[in-house]
């Protein structure tokens, strides 16, 4: 019951976010909505039994992309880019014109339909398989799976993340005269 | 183990009488024996955190051998009641241009921020709110909403100052962030979870037994930590978001009466937080020096004492450290950060690892006293 009303609260946090993301005019509230937004997301983890997704999506999005994406939006502008034009429904910053909507609207479609599906399969797939009680915790049962099964995949994304760093690095270092 | 303090009061006989008295709903008993605790550990923390202002001030008059706030009840010690009024009853400031959602918001997501991390912390081994198995990560990841709240005070604001301060704050939280969490991954690597139940149970006896000392690599993690966490609280000599030298009072520079309350509240609470994870990590918690296995409620508490006693004193040699060491430069602080203190928490946690792998997880006095 209380997991039910904690999961409601979650989603309405994030859809109420998501929409508010989308109506601000100010870029920088809408920065702060997307943390909301997140948040949300991460209460829905959280009782869905997911806590160590939950507490990743935290670390990564609250601590790190919300803040870079509020330094960016600072270091460019900021709120100057309060926008004023509206567009056809008169809602949000006016972003494109009709192609724009067409096309999103179209993408939307293919996202849409691509859920229905695998949901559908999830929905129709026996609901009692689950995956037994070998491991104590999620933690574990995620550090068996990441370094057993998946560990091919962990190590590229690794080198991956060492060459995103080492690419940063290159790009920052002032230039020899 | 003891998963929350709702399943560690239900072992006793009263928790029964309790439910009936509930009408045998469980929900909305352990949901209201929640709510309690959660109230009494954050008027505790917000006690602690008010006396650590007043502390902040004895202590740094004792330094510099000055008196410091002796008129407001006995040694003084109401003050931080009377500063909590004089701020309540200022006048609520807000500069004309400033983004006015923020400026709202951003107090309250530091004290948020603050507050929810107290939901982890072991005050011992029942009375820890929760005791999630990804307790230690949950309490890095939520305490990254007070760098955010640094943030948006700062930008809300509208103030050089305060921008700048704020950029500080956000910058040096992030970069700080990471010699934090590798030294206490290699605390995690001893202990063999995440969890503050199994790495305080690991500390168990004599402090000999506590991870501090469970082989060298751990011992300067415990150093690396506790710098790094000084970065991370904005405390100095790294108090750079607020170096009143510079920028006048950095991100809360706008900041008047209980709105500025809230941010120092927040600040001096996660003093405490930072150094009863410290304590909890390194220092064995809230063991008790002795293998007791009687669980009384009267051993909780003194185990809550013990607790709170070493916490203390951590926070005494934070005030400490600021009253005696100089500010930091701006790339004097990024560069102990990048290049000192991240590679030696990287080739500590490489030295836990191979140490486990090699005398096979036996610590240091393991080897010496042979059991």
């Amino acid at each position: 019951m209380f997991i039910q009303i904690l999961f409601g609260l979650s989603a309405l946090l994030t859809i109420g976010c998501a929409i508010a993301v989308a109506v601000t005019k100010n870029i920088m509230h809408s920065c702060v909505f997307l943390l909301g937004s997140l948040i949300g997301i991460a209460g829905l983890y959280a009782t869905l039994g997911a806590d160590f997704v939950a507490v990743t999506q935290i670390m990564v999005y609250v601590g790190g992309v919300v803040i870079l994406m509020l330094f960016a939006v600072m270091l460019t502008g900021g709120k100057d880019y309060v926008s004023k034009a509206q567009n056809l429904l008169g809602l949000a910053p006016n972003m494109g014109n009709k192609w724009t909507y067409t096309i999103g609207l179209l993408v939307s479609l293919v996202f849409i339909l691509t859920n229905v599906k695998l949901v559908s399969s999830v929905i129709k797939a026996n609901p009692a398989k689950t995956f037994g009680n070998e491991f104590p915790s999620t933690v574990n049962q995620l550090g068996h799976l990441l370094v057993k099964d998946h560990v091919l995949a962990f190590e590229l994304s690794s080198v991956l993340l060492l060459g995103a760093l080492v690419g940063a690095a290159i790009i920052a270092r002032p230039r020899k005269q | 183990m003891n998963q929350t303090v709702v399943s560690y009061l239900s072992q006793y006989e009263f928790y029964d009488s309790l439910l009936a008295l509930f009408g045998n709903n469980q929900g909305l008993l352990a949901f209201t024996i929640f709510l309690i605790v959660a109230l009494i550990i954050v008027g505790l923390c917000a006690t602690i955190g008010g006396l650590g202002t007043y502390a902040e001030r004895k202590i740094s008059a004792d330094l510099q051998q000055r008196i410091g706030p002796n008129r407001v009840g006995p040694y003084g010690l109401l003050q931080f009641l009377a500063d909590g009024v004089k701020m309540m009853t200022k006048e609520d400031v807000m500069p004309f241009t400033a983004d006015k959602m923020l400026f709202y918001l951003a107090p309250m997501l530091a004290l948020v921020g603050v507050f929810a991390t107290l939901a982890v912390l072991p005050f011992s081994s029942g009375f820890a709110m929760a005791d999630l198995n990804v307790g230690v990560f949950y309490l890095i990841a939520i305490s990254s909403l007070v760098g955010l709240a640094v943030f948006l005070g700062g930008y809300a604001s509208n103030s050089k100052w305060s921008m700048l301060g704020g950029m500080r704050g956000a910058s040096q939280i992030i970069s700080y962030e990471i010699p934090v969490t590798i030294s206490i991954l290699a605390i995690t690597l001893l202990a063999g979870g995440m969890s503050f139940g199994t790495i305080v149970g690991m500390q168990k006896g004599l402090p000999i037994n506590w991870f501090i000392f469970h082989n060298p690599f751990a011992f300067i993690a415990f150093f690396v930590f506790f710098t790094g966490a000084l970065a991370e609280t904005n405390r100095a000599p790294f108090d750079l978001p607020e170096a009143e030298s510079e920028l006048v009072s950095g991100y809360h520079t706008e900041y008047t009466g209980m709105r500025f309350g809230f941010f120092a509240l927040a600040e001096y609470i996660e003093v405490f937080v930072v150094c009863g994870v410290a304590v909890a990590l390194f220092l064995g918690g809230s063991n008790l020096p002795v293998d007791i296995k009687l669980d009384i409620i009267p051993i909780q508490i003194i185990e809550v004492v013990i607790f709170l006693t070493k916490t203390l004193l951590l926070y005494y040699v934070v005030i400490w450290i600021r009253w005696t060491l100089p500010r930091l430069r701006v790339d004097q602080l990024m560069s102990v950060c990048w290049k000192y203190l991240t590679p030696m928490a990287i080739l500590n946690l490489v030295g836990c690892a191979i140490w486990l792998v090699v005398f096979n997880g036996k610590s240091m006095a393991d080897m010496v006293f042979g059991h």
